[in-house]
Formats: structure tokens, sequence, C-alpha cells
């Protein structure tokens, strides 16, 4: 069910006039993706100095909770861009999209990413004024800051790996892979 | 010797063929490099725009740079060693590749920008500089990393 709503939702993208223009376009897919990748620099960049001052290893001289407020905004605005460039690379060619386990397993590393986002943006408003100014924070907010990291880590590593085809529908027999990358419902070719 | 012999025989040489042999390989360390550039991005991009006055106005602007350095380096030696392994599997490429003269321009500016002007510039007392002399330091480092990634990313697309 859930298969057959995400192709037909992918094959219905893929016919719009929208999609067809931006993937027969000379240039447009290729600025697109290279925004993409380079707004990294402000979006994973900012959050790297959040998550290093929050493990204690970056700006440890500077109140914890100051790092986080004065880089949030110019993160925000990187990821922005990064949900914008991403959203328009996906229309231009959705059907392999769907169908990529990369693009799979990065959608639920950047939902585990949002959640534990949410989590410690909680418990850091709870409790960031009993350890504000300490050079290492408690471990609570250390596996918080490391959890977001590696997550981080793992959604850059899946999202180059997209654009390689080693794992496309019709390149391969394995019936887990067939059934995690809903390829069984996409004619081989 | 000519400099199109020596990237030959760097692709057809032990790293050259490592990094060809199997796809994952090139894309692993591709991921790593990338990976180095958003910290990279992070450290660059944190300390120009408090000289620019843009983030963390109410942190001195030294406390911000000198923290930033530690970072900037390390990620520089992962994404140069991972940039040499990537270009020695597709040296002969690499060779034709007008971008990738472009982006090795800008990062052989960029390291001689950082280590000689910026970095001894930035390591004084922030207040005695003029703040214009702060603001064009910035924006030129900002503006010689920005070419390095674009001309990097745009090699893949030529």
């Amino acid at each position: 069910m859930f298969e057959k709503w995400v192709a037909d939702f992918a094959n219905w993208l893929a016919a719009t006039d929208w999609s067809v223009g931006m993937h027969e376009s000379f240039y447009l897919w290729n600025w697109l993706e290279s925004t993409h990748v380079l707004s990294l620099m402000i979006s994973l960049g900012m959050l790297a100095v959040i998550d290093l001052r929050m493990l204690g290893l970056w700006m440890t001289d500077v109140p914890a909770s100051k790092v986080a407020a004065r880089m949030g905004t110019p993160m925000f605005i990187g990821f922005s861009i990064m949900v914008i460039t991403g959203i328009l690379v996906f229309t231009a060619i959705p059907v392999r999209y769907t169908h990529s386990i990369w693009f799979r397993i990065k959608f639920i590393l950047l939902f585990v990413a949002a959640i534990n986002a949410f989590l410690f943006n909680r418990h850091m408003h709870r409790s960031v004024a009993t350890w504000d100014t300490d050079k290492v924070p408690p471990r609570r907010t250390r596996i918080g800051a490391g959890l977001s990291l590696v997550l981080w880590v793992g959604i850059v590593v899946c999202g180059r790996f997209i654009a390689y085809d080693w794992y496309d529908c019709g390149k391969f027999t394995n019936a887990a892979l067939l059934w995690a990358t809903g390829c069984a419902y996409v004619p081989a070719n | 010797m000519t400099v199109l012999s020596v990237f030959e025989s760097l692709e057809q040489g032990p790293i050259g063929t490592f990094v060809k042999d199997r796809g994952a390989t090139f894309a692993s360390i591709e991921a790593v490099h990338l990976l180095a550039f958003a910290l990279l991005g992070g450290a660059v991009l944190a300390s120009d725009l408090r000289l620019l006055n843009v983030v963390l106005r109410d942190v001195p602007s030294k406390t911000v740079t000198d923290n930033a350095y530690r970072w900037f380096t390390g990620a520089l030696i992962v994404m140069l060693l991972t940039g040499f392994f990537m270009v020695s599997g597709i040296a002969v490429k690499c060779y034709h590749n007008f971008y990738f003269w472009v982006k090795m321009s800008a990062l052989a500016t960029g390291i001689l920008f950082a280590y000689t002007i910026r970095k001894p510039l930035l390591s004084g007392d922030h207040s005695k500089l003029k703040p214009i002399t702060l603001k064009l330091v910035a924006l030129a480092s900002i503006s010689l990393w920005f070419i390095v990634a674009a001309s990097g990313r745009w090699i893949g697309f030529s």
C-alpha cells in the first residue's frame, strides 16, 4: 500500500511540466544540486560549531547557550536553503530517488535527527542555566550533541551515495533490498 | 617529464588503482571530503561572519577566530588527503578539466592567504586593526573558500 502510494506520487510528479523542465534543463539541475551541497557549509558547518561546543571541544570559553543562540539563525538559513533546493532536486528525478536505498535511509536519518534536535532543545532550555558556562557540559548534553553529529554524518554520506547507481532498480535481485527500495513496484530495466 | 605524464602515472600507480578499483572506494573518500568541507565551512563562516559583525557580536572576535583555527587546520588536512586520493583515481580527467585548475589555483591562494596573511594579522589585538581591514580579510577569505568549493563541485559536472 505504502509502496503503491509512493510509486503513484513519484510517477505523477515525474509527468508534470515542472519536473520534466528541470530534468531536461542543461544547467538548472546542476545549479540546484550545487547550491544544495554548498549550503552544507552554512547548515552543517554552523551545526558542527554548536554540537562541538556542547561536546566541550570548541569555544569552551563562551557560554553554551550563547553559541547555540547566535549560530542558530545562520544554521536555520542554511537548512532552509538545503530543504528548498533538496525538494527541487527531488522534483527533477522523483521516480529514481524514491526507489534509492540511500535516499530512503537519508530520509529516516533526517527524521531521527529532527526528533533528536527537538529533544535536545527541550533538554537545553530546561537545564542550561546549571551548566551554561561549564567547559564540558553534562553527559546527557554531550550524548545528544554527539548523536546529532553522527546522524548528520550518515545523512551526508547517504546523500552523496544517492548519485551512484549501484542499487538502482533492475541492478540487483536481493529480496530484502527489493522490499526496502520498493523496486518490486517498478518494471526492471 | 610533463605535467600530464605525472597525472598519468598517478592514475596508473598503486593509489590511483586502489581508488578506481571499486566504485565504493571513490564514493566513500568523496563523502569524507564532503564532511570535512562542511567542518571547514563552519570554521571559515563562524570566524569570518564574526569579523563582519554578522554573528556572535557579543563575543570578542579574537576568541572566535582563535578557536576556529584548530578546526580549520584539521578539516583542511582531511580535505587535502582525501582530495589527493580522489584526484589519483581520475587524474587524467582532472588534468583536462578547466574547473580542476580553477580549484587548485583558488586552493593554493586560500592556503597562502589563511596562513601568511589572515592568521598573523588576526593573532594580535583585533582592536588595533582598522574595522575595514577585518572586514576585507573576512570577505577575501569567504570568497576564496567559496570559489574552492564551487569549482570543486563543478569538476563533477564537466
